[in-house]
C-alpha cells in the first residue's frame, strides 16, 4: 500500500499540489503551467478572501461511513465549489478522512451517470427517461402478472431513511417479500 | 451500538473483535485514542491481521479466522474461575447464564490456545486487563459477522459484556460499527426480507398495523401478493438472490419461490460484488430477463453480465442532490440538507420508485401514508393534506408508525434543529446545552414521545425512562421451563414506580403494572399494545411512571429457539484444521432458508478441503475506499491511492512459493473460481492466510473488462473482486455469507 501510495503521488499530480498550485496561480498571476499567458490576472484582494461572492454555506453529513461526519458545503449559483469540514459538530470536531474530504469530488466525478441507457443487441444506447420507465414498467407488469415472487429488489445502505422506507413499502405493495440490503452483508 | 462514539471516551477497556476502525471510521477512531489519551484505556484487538488498529492497541492477539468464540470462552474461563464477573448484575438482569459456565469450563488456556492460535499466555494477559479494567467496550463489525457461526458470534459477545456487568454503562457496551452511513437507518426501516420497517414481523397483525397506517385496505395489499401465504414468507436474501435464478441448474441449490425463479432484478444503490460468489453472480445476471441498476455510477453488474438485452442504467442522484435523515452507527439522527440540484439526468432514488408506482398503478396507495395524520382527540387516523412535501411528510409518517424501536420523537422539525444546533452537544455525553437542554444530539431511538430526550446508552437503568434510561425488553414471554424471564429486584430505571422487572405493556396490563385508572375516553382510544398504540397513551402514560414500555425483561444468553441455544464454536466450512472440524463440525444443512435449500455439513464434509487449499482467505477494507468501491473508485483523487487490486501476503509464504513482491499471483477457491491480483509484501497477516480488499471490481478471472463500460464512465480505477474467490458459506440464522475465513491456494502467474 504505501508504495503504491508513493507512486501514484510522485508520478500524478496530488489534489493538495494541485490545489497549492492553483492557489499560488490564483493569488499571484503566475504564469502557471496550465494557462497561456495574458489569460490570468492577478486576483484582487476581494477575490482571494471572497473567491465565491454570493455562496451559501450548508450543514450537511458525510455519504461515506456510519460515523456520521458534519460537512459544510459551499453552494455558489447551484455549483457545489467548496467543501469545509464541521469544526463544531459533535461527533466529527472537524474531522475529516480521505472519503469524506472527496464527497465533492464524488459529486461532481466525471464518470457519473448521466443519462438513462439501454443494452440493445450487446451496445449501450441513450434512451430517455420516459422510455427506460415505461419499458421497465411493462416488463415489470409482465413478470408481475405471472407472480410477483419472480422479482427481486435490492435497496440500499446509501439511501436517506425516508427512502429506505419507501422501498420498503413499494416491494410490499409490488407484492413480495424479495427484497433486501447490504445490512445482509 | 448500545453506546455512542464519544461515550467510548469514557471507557477504561477497548476490546476490538473484527474491526479496524484506524482504517474504516477514522473519525470515529480519533474518540478512541482519546479514550487512552485521557482515561488511559487499555486497547485490545483480537483480529487474524494486524491492522492499523492493531498497531494502536497496547495487547493484540492474532487469532485464526472463525475461532472468536472460542477466544471469548477462554475469557470467560478466567472470568468465571476467578470471580471477576459481576454476580448482582447475572443474576438480576441475565437468564440462561448457568449454561454459558458449563461450556466456558471447557475452554481452558491451554484449549483455547490450541483451537485459536492465540498463545495461553496472551489469553489470560488479555482476559485479566480486560476483567479488571472496568466499564469496558466491546467493539467488532464485519470480522464477527461474516461467518456460518455469525449470528453466534454476536450472541457471545453481549455475554462476555453481561458477565462483567459491562452493558448499560458509560464507557461500557456493545458497539458494532456499521459500515455506510446509512446501514442503521436501512435496516431500521427494514430494506430486509424478513422483516416490515421497525423490525415488525410478517405476522398478519403487523401487516394490518401498515395496511391501517399507509391507509390502504388490507384485502388489497393481500391480493398484491401471489397468495396471502406469500406476504408471511421470508424472501430471498442480498447473500442469495442469485440461487432464486440459477435454481434449477445442475449441481444448484433448490429454491421455494411458488414455483417461479427469479426472472427481474431491481437494483437501486447496491454494488453487486460486495457479496461472495461473485461468479455465481455473473451467471445469474446473465439468466435475468430484466436488469434495472439505479445508481449516480455504473453499478458493474452491468458490466459483468454477457446479456445483450434487456439491462437497464438509470442515473441516481446522490444524497447531496436531495434532503432527509439519515441514522448514524449510535442510533442519531441526523438531517441532511440538499447542497445542489441531481447533476444532469439523475433523479432520486424517491423520483425513480414514484416514477415506476405510478406505471404500476400503485403511486395514490404508496404515498397516501404522507397525508395522514392521528387526530388528537379521536386518535383515529385523519386525511389532513391534498398533496405530500418530500422528505418532511414521509419523515412524519415514519414517526407516527414505527413503536418498536421508539422512533414517535424524530419528527422533520426536531431533527432539523438538532442539525441547525449541532454545536450546542457535548461530545462524550451527547448533551444538550441552551435551547437544547434535555436533548442528546441526534434523538438516538428509543425516543418515546414527541418531547423525550433520546436514549444515548441502551439498557441504562442509571437514570429515568424519560431521560433515556431502560432495561431490556420483554420480548420473549414472561417466562420459560419455570424461570421468570421478568429482571429482578433492583434493577428498574432510576425513578421507576415499579421496583424490578415487568412486562411490556399492553392495554389490558397498563393499568395493573402502573398503578393507574385509565378514564373511559382514554380506554377508547388506546391500543392493543405498545407497539401498535396510535394513541399514544401507552408511551405517555409509561413515562409518567418512569415505565419503559417494552417492558423490562432479563437479557438472554440462552436462546430456545436457535440451532445453538448457547454460542457453540463451529470450524468454518472451509477449515484449514480436519482434525478440529471432526471436534467442532458445523450444522446440518437447512433446507429453506430464506427459499433456498442451504449446505452445511455436506458442504463441509465433501472432501478434507485444506489439503488442496491450504491458505487461509480474509477480506477487508482500504482507508481511502469504500464498500464494493462503486463510489471510491469513480473518484479521481481517492482512486489514485489504491490504482490497482492486490493480495497482501506473507513474505515468507510468498517465498515459499516462488512469489516476489509485486509478482502476479493467482488465487484458486474450493469454488473452482479464481483471480489475478498483484502480490503485496506484508507482515500484518500471518503465513497461514493472505487478506484482498474487497474494493475492486472490473476484472473477472483474469479478464479486464473495461471496454464493457457505457462511453466516459469506466471508473479510475479496476481489478478483480475478491468476491470472485471468497467461499460458499452462510450463517446459520442471518444468512450473511462467509467472508472472513474460507480457504484458497495461490500460485504465481505465468508471465505473458
Amino acid at each position: 500500500m504505501q508504495r503504491n501510495t508513493h507512486d501514484a503521488l510522485s508520478t500524478q499530480v496530488g489534489r493538495r499540489s494541485f490545489l497549492k498550485m492553483a492557489a499560488v496561480a490564483g493569488a499571484f498571476g503566475a504564469t502557471s503551467a496550465f494557462a497561456s499567458a495574458g489569460a490570468t490576472r492577478a486576483a484582487t484582494e476581494e477575490e482571494v478572501k471572497d473567491p465565491f461572492p454570493g455562496s451559501k454555506k450548508i450543514k450537511t453529513v458525510c455519504t461515506s461511513c456510519s460515523v456520521g461526519c458534519g460537512i459544510i458545503a459551499e453552494v455558489q449559483n447551484g455549483v457545489w465549489v467548496r467543501q469545509e469540514v464541521a469544526q463544531d459538530h459533535p461527533i466529527s470536531h472537524g474531522g475529516h478522512c480521505s472519503k469524506g474530504a472527496d464527497m465533492i469530488d464524488m459529486v461532481r466525478s466525471n464518470v457519473r451517470l448521466k443519462y438513462p441507457m439501454k443494452k440493445v443487441n450487446g451496445a449501450w444506447k441513450r434512451i430517455s427517461w420516459d422510455t427506460a420507465l415505461d419499458e421497465i414498467a411493462s416488463k415489470l407488469k409482465n413478470l408481475r402478472g405471472e407472480s410477483p415472487e419472480s422479482t427481486i429488489f435490492l435497496g440500499s445502505a446509501k439511501m436517506s431513511t425516508e427512502q429506505a422506507y419507501y422501498f420498503r413499502k413499494f416491494a410490499a405493495m409490488y407484492g413480495t417479500n424479495n427484497i433486501d440490503h447490504q445490512a445482509r452483508i | 451500538m448500545t453506546n455512542h462514539l464519544g461515550d467510548i471516551q469514557n471507557a477504561k477497556a477497548i476490546i476490538i473483535f473484527g474491526a479496524n476502525p484506524a482504517v474504516n471510521h477514522p473519525v470515529g477512531f480519533g474518540h478512541f485514542l482519546k479514550a487512552k489519551e485521557r482515561n488511559n484505556a487499555q486497547i485490545i484487538v483480537v483480529d487474524p491481521r494486524f491492522t492499523k488498529t492493531a498497531a494502536k492497541a497496547d495487547y493484540y492477539a492474532q487469532i485464526r479466522p472463525g475461532t472468536d468464540i472460542p477466544f471469548m470462552y477462554g475469557m470467560l474461563h478466567l472470568i468465571f474461575k476467578n470471580g471477576w464477573y459481576k454476580k448482582d448484575f447475572v443474576k438480576n438482569r441475565v437468564y440462561g447464564m448457568e449454561d454459558v459456565m458449563k461450556e466456558a469450563k471447557k475452554w481452558t488456556p491451554e484449549k483455547t490456545a490450541e483451537v485459536t492460535g492465540v498463545p495461553a499466555d496472551k489469553i489470560i494477559q488479555i482476559a485479566t486487563v480486560y476483567a479488571k479494567s472496568t466499564p469496558g467496550t466491546l467493539v467488532w463489525a464485519m470480522g464477527l459477522t461474516q461467518h456460518s457461526i455469525g449470528s453466534s458470534n454476536t450472541r457471545m459477545a453481549p455475554i462476555l459484556q453481561l458477565a462483567l456487568g459491562n452493558m448499560g454503562e458509560e464507557g461500557g457496551g456493545t458497539n458494532i460499527l456499521r459500515g455506510h452511513d446509512n446501514v442503521q437507518g436501512a435496516t431500521d426501516m427494514c430494506c430486509l426480507s424478513h422483516t416490515l420497517p421497525g423490525y415488525y414481523g410478517l405476522s398478519d397483525g403487523s401487516w394490518k398495523y401498515f395496511a391501517k397506517s399507509w391507509g390502504v385496505d388490507y384485502d388489497w395489499l393481500t391480493k398484491r401478493f401471489k397468495e396471502k401465504k406469500w406476504m408471511n414468507t421470508k424472501g430471498f436474501t442480498l447473500a442469495r438472490w442469485y440461487a432464486g435464478v440459477l435454481a434449477g441448474k445442475a449441481g444448484e441449490d433448490a429454491i421455494h419461490n411458488g414455483g417461479t425463479n427469479l426472472k427481474a432484478l431491481f437494483v437501486m444503490g447496491n454494488g453487486i460484488t460486495s457479496i461472495a460468489q461473485t461468479a455465481k453472480v455473473k451467471e445469474a445476471l446473465d439468466n435475468l430477463e430484466l436488469i434495472v441498476l439505479a445508481d449516480p455510477f455504473v453499478n458493474e453488474a452491468a458490466v459483468l453480465t454477457d446479456k445483450k438485452d434487456g439491462v437497464y442504467i438509470l442515473p441516481a442522484a446522490t444524497q447531496f442532490e436531495t434532503s432527509g435523515s439519515v441514522t448514524a452507527t449510535n442510533r442519531s439522527a441526523q438531517w441532511r440538507s440538499k447542497v445542489v440540484e441531481p447533476m444532469y439526468e439523475s433523479k432520486t432514488d424517491h423520483d425513480i420508485m414514484f416514477e415506476m408506482a405510478k406505471r404500476l398503478g400503485f403511486y395514490d396507495e404508496l404515498t397516501r401514508g404522507m397525508l395522514l395524520k392521528v387526530d388528537p382527540k379521536t386518535s383515529e387516523l385523519k386525511q389532513v393534506k391534498k398533496t405530500f412535501k418530500w422528505p418532511e411528510d414521509a419523515t412524519n409518517e415514519i414517526a407516527r408508525i414505527i413503536k418498536t424501536i421508539g422512533l414517535t420523537g424524530w419528527t422533520a422539525e426536531r431533527l432539523k434543529k438538532h442539525q441547525e444546533n449541532w454545536h450546542l452537544f457535548d461530545e462524550v455525553s451527547l448533551r444538550g446545552i441552551g435551547p437544547m437542554k434535555g436533548e442528546y444530539y441526534g434523538l438516538p431511538w428509543p425516543v418515546w414521545t414527541e418531547t423525550h430526550s433520546g436514549s444515548p446508552v441502551l439498557y441504562d437503568i442509571h437514570r429515568p425512562v424519560a431521560e433515556g434510561g431502560m432495561g431490556f425488553r420483554n420480548r420473549f414471554g414472561l417466562e420459560h421451563d419455570g424461570v421468570n424471564l421478568l429482571a429482578g429486584e433492583t434493577s428498574a430505571p432510576a425513578d421507576s414506580k415499579v421496583p424490578g422487572g415487568y412486562p411490556e405493556i399492553t392495554a389490558k396490563n397498563i393499568e395493573s403494572v402502573l398503578g393507574i385508572t385509565l378514564t373511559e375516553d382514554e380506554k377508547k382510544r388506546i391500543g392493543k399494545n405498545w407497539k401498535v398504540d396510535i394513541s399514544g397513551i401507552i408511551a405517555q402514560k409509561c413515562m409518567e411512571a418512569g415505565i419503559a414500555p417494552y417492558g423490562n425483561a432479563k437479557a438472554r444468553a440462552k436462546v430456545w429457539t436457535f440451532p445453538d441455544p448457547i454460542p457453540m464454536h463451529r470450524e468454518p466450512i472451509h477449515s484449514p484444521r480436519p482434525d478440529l472440524v471432526k471436534e467442532y463440525p458445523t450444522y446440518k444443512d437447512k433446507p429453506n432458508h430464506y427459499r433456498v435449500d442451504t449446505q452445511y455439513a455436506s458442504k463441509q464434509g465433501e472432501k478434507d478441503w485444506s489439503k488442496e487449499f491450504p491458505i487461509n482467505l480474509i477480506t477487508g477494507r482500504l482507508v481511502n475506499m469504500n464498500g464494493a468501491g462503486v463510489e471510491t473508485r469513480a473518484s479521481k483523487y481517492l482512486a489514485a491511492l489504491s490504482p490497482e487490486m492486490f493480495a497482501d501476503i506473507n513474505p515468507n509464504l510468498a517465498a515459499n512459493l516462488g512469489i516476489r513482491d509485486g509478482d502476479m499471483i493467482w488465487i484458486h477457491s474450493p469454488d473452482g473460481t479464481k483471480i489475478k491480483v498483484k502480490a503485496h509484501f506484508s507482515y500484518s497477516v500471518a503465513e497461514d492466510r493472505i487478506f484482498l480488499p474487497m474494493h475492486f471490481a472490473g476484472h473477472f478471472q483474469g479478464e479486464d473488462l473495461s471496454d464493457k463500460y457505457p462511453e466516459g464512465t469506466r471508473p479510475y480505477a479496476v481489478g478483480e473482486s475478491a468476491n470472485t474467490v471468497t467461499n460458499y458459506g452462510y450463517d446459520i440464522i442471518t444468512q450473511i455469507p462467509e467472508t472472513k475465513g474460507g480457504l484458497c491456494r495461490i500460485e504465481k502467474a505465468k508471465e505473458v
